[in-house]
């Protein structure tokens, strides 16, 4: 099968184009297909896979992937209410990025349960209703008040 | 330090303020008074006259003497070379001699009746009854009144103080330490009414203050501040006090505040999680606000709202704030935010603000409940001990909030007792308080410095109120749980515990602080306390409506 492609290839070359006999599978052309696989990565890997091209970034801004890695390891599962409410708020991905991910860096072997998921949304409503609302009012300041979660913690 | 037993004093002449030498002169004269045969034994063997009675006294000041020379960071050696030394067998006075040296080779005045005479002289902390080196006896005290009684007669007689002289360890890290004994030294005097005495401390506290980095330094300050306008007496009102700017500067403080550190975070997690476990059927829910500040709790609220099983209960939500100034309506602009925010969750929303000069001022009816289709919870995070400062009105709020048949009612304030009649105590409890606020945020060294820079002021603004206040402006009554305990079940209310879900988010609230460790949340009779290290700081606690039952909550 090998050998005939590599034949008709080396013939395309010095002839006239053939059309190919053998269909490739081109993971780019099924997005759904990429989008399954991308759920199943961890976080690092999946910033990784957002880099590898344009069109993989733009599939990587997928919502439901990044909804995948945030509720993985949560038991039992969120009611399906809360992907509008969190959508309303800025999305997985920024979830992610603001609260889950720094938790998991600061406390890596946390049990996720409906507490502390329920505190991280808590934390990214704060944190939206302070960049919408209240950062102007303050003096055009960033809101801060997820600043704790970003610096490393004093580890002595 | 006893005065020796059986003795009497002579009285010393005033002490010309010249170098060494003085001290022998005033031992001469305190030594001749009594009988010389009381000598010890052992001792005089060898030499020394040392009387039975004192002994153990002197065996006290060789100690501060070894002490003192061995920190040898003063040059104490070259004092003492300088010295002279009269009758050095006489071993009492002679070390007393070298102690005085030591601490004031400027002049050997003897108690603090000389502070009003000549402040200059007023140089260490010896005047400072019963300090480091000595445990306070009852004695001082008396010593220290008479004293002070002996100012306004403006006689001398005795050297009562002269074995009072407490050794200043020279000691550079023992600044810390000296520098709370000035501020309760300070405040001692202030309570006894010593104003001289307290002004004199007051500028030493500022000066060591000054050195001293870190946390302790800024309470200090703080501290200092307010007893300088309490020894003053300056006129504590709201127009002099920063407060005179606006509620608004409280406000962008208090926000301040609520980024830098966790207690106001966890006071609205905690909360909320309470109003959550207290409504979980209630299809319309009517939210009272006691002090709305920026609104900063409702958010997370409307949020674990909208993502109930069974969709969100509509939600409506009474601010109440301080009176509005003319062109500006914060209140609303605060329903307004709100509102924007609850639409764009999916979460029926409506807003009412009211302005309330005084909590007490407000009555039930301005809050239009619907009891028979609403769920009305209120909520109070550090508003009620204002109310503590005009007697009755706590008594007044909390029949308007009982009239309003509330599920819930959740409260959260400061784990203090500083509305004391003692202004000791108080200050004394507020010190050991703020001492361990401000520590708490100074451990969290990774915030920005603007937030911690308010927080700071924020919490400064307390210490000024508790200190320096009184009357109807000292509004900083925090009491502990126990007494709102008793408050609370008095007028009518039953505790309410709150739950483990609680308790799991806000301890994984503290871990995620920098400092993590140093932040404890305890369990106690229901109420989840936060503290810093083993001082707890604030309190949430829940209550209920006595003999309300379960069928009441819809």
């Amino acid at each position: 099968m090998s050998e005939k492609r590599i034949g008709m290839v080396e013939k395309s070359n010095n002839k006239r184009q053939r059309v190919k006999l053998v269909h490739e599978f081109s993971i780019n052309d099924h997005h759904d297909v990429l989008v399954e696989i991308l759920r199943r990565l961890d976080g690092p890997s999946l910033c990784s896979a957002a880099c590898v091209c344009r069109l993989w970034s733009a599939v990587a801004r997928n919502d439901s992937i990044w909804e995948e890695l945030c509720f993985r390891q949560v038991s039992p599962r969120p009611s399906l209410s809360l992907r509008s409410v969190v959508s309303a708020l800025g999305g997985y991905r920024c979830l992610y990025f603001l609260c889950i991910r720094p938790v998991l860096a600061r406390l890596p072997k946390i049990l996720w349960s409906r507490d502390q998921l329920q505190l991280s949304l808590s934390l990214y409503c704060v944190h939206y209703y302070e960049r919408l609302y209240v950062g102007a009012w303050l003096g055009d300041a960033p809101p801060s008040s997820l600043m704790f979660l970003r610096k490393p913690v004093n580890v002595v | 330090m006893k005065r020796g037993h059986g003795e009497t004093w002579g009285p010393v002449p005033p002490q010309p303020s010249t170098g060494s030498g003085e001290g022998p002169s005033m031992a001469d004269n305190k030594g001749k008074m009594a009988d010389d045969s009381n000598m010890d034994e052992l001792l005089a063997v060898l030499g020394y006259k040392v009387r039975s009675s004192e002994m153990a006294e002197v065996a006290q000041k060789l100690e501060q003497l070894e002490m003192v020379l061995s920190n040898d960071d003063v040059g104490g050696s070259t004092v003492l070379n300088d010295t002279v030394h009269y009758n050095p067998s006489d071993l009492s006075s002679w070390v007393e001699s070298m102690l005085s040296e030591l601490n004031n080779p400027a002049s050997s005045d003897l108690d603090p009746t000389r502070i009003c005479e000549d402040r200059s002289e007023y140089d260490d902390l010896r005047a400072i009854p019963g300090l480091s080196a000595f445990p306070k006896e009852e004695e001082e005290g008396v010593d220290e009144e008479a004293c002070s009684k002996r100012i306004r007669l403006g006689s001398w007689s005795d050297s009562a103080g002269e074995l009072t002289r407490p050794v200043v360890l020279v000691d550079s890290q023992e600044t810390g330490v000296r520098l709370v004994h000035a501020l309760v030294a300070c405040a001692e005097a202030i309570q006894r009414e010593d104003l001289n005495l307290a002004d004199a401390l007051v500028k030493r506290v500022g000066t060591l203050a000054a050195s001293q980095a870190g946390a302790m330094g800024k309470v200090a300050t703080y501290f200092a501040q307010g007893l300088a306008r309490r020894i003053y007496r300056r006129a504590y009102t709201t127009e002099t006090d920063i407060s005179g700017v606006g509620p608004s500067f409280e406000e962008v403080l208090q926000m301040h505040f609520y980024e830098s550190c966790p207690y106001l975070k966890f006071a609205h997690f905690t909360a909320n999680q309470a109003i959550l476990e207290a409504i979980t059927t209630a299809r319309r829910v009517h939210v009272i606000d006691l002090g709305l500040n920026q609104g900063m709790q409702w958010p997370a609220l409307m949020q674990a709202l909208a993502v109930r099983s069974g969709g969100p209960p509509s939600f409506r939500l009474t601010g109440i704030g301080p009176p509005q100034t003319e062109n500006s309506d914060s209140l609303q602009q605060l329903g307004w935010k709100l509102a924007q925010f609850a639409q764009a969750i999916g979460v029926e929303f409506e807003f009412k603000g009211l302005a309330a000069e005084s909590l007490s001022d407000l009555k039930p009816e301005m809050f239009e409940t619907r009891p028979e289709s609403e769920t009305v919870v209120v909520n109070s995070v550090f508003e009620l001990h204002r109310l503590l400062a005009s007697p009755g009105s706590i008594d007044k709020l909390l029949a308007t909030v009982k009239a309003v048949k509330p599920s819930i009612v959740t409260v959260v304030e400061q784990e203090a007792n500083h509305n004391g009649i003692v202004f000791l105590d108080r200050f004394n409890e507020a010190l050991h308080y703020y001492s361990s606020l401000f520590d708490s945020l100074e451990d969290s060294y990774s915030l920005p410095s603007q937030d911690r820079v308010m927080s700071e002021v924020y919490l400064g603004r307390q210490i000024l109120n508790v200190v320096a206040a009184e009357g109807s402006d000292r509004v900083e009554r925090h009491e502990t749980l126990a007494q709102w305990r008793i408050r609370m079940g008095s007028a009518g209310f039953d505790p309410v515990s709150l739950g483990s879900s609680a308790f799991k988010q806000a301890s994984m609230l503290l871990s995620l602080f920098a400092g993590g460790d140093g932040y404890r949340v305890e369990e106690k009779d229901g109420c989840l306390m936060l503290g810093w290290q083993t001082r707890p700081l604030i309190t949430t606690s829940a209550w209920k409506l006595a003999g309300a039952d379960e069928s009441r909550r819809r």
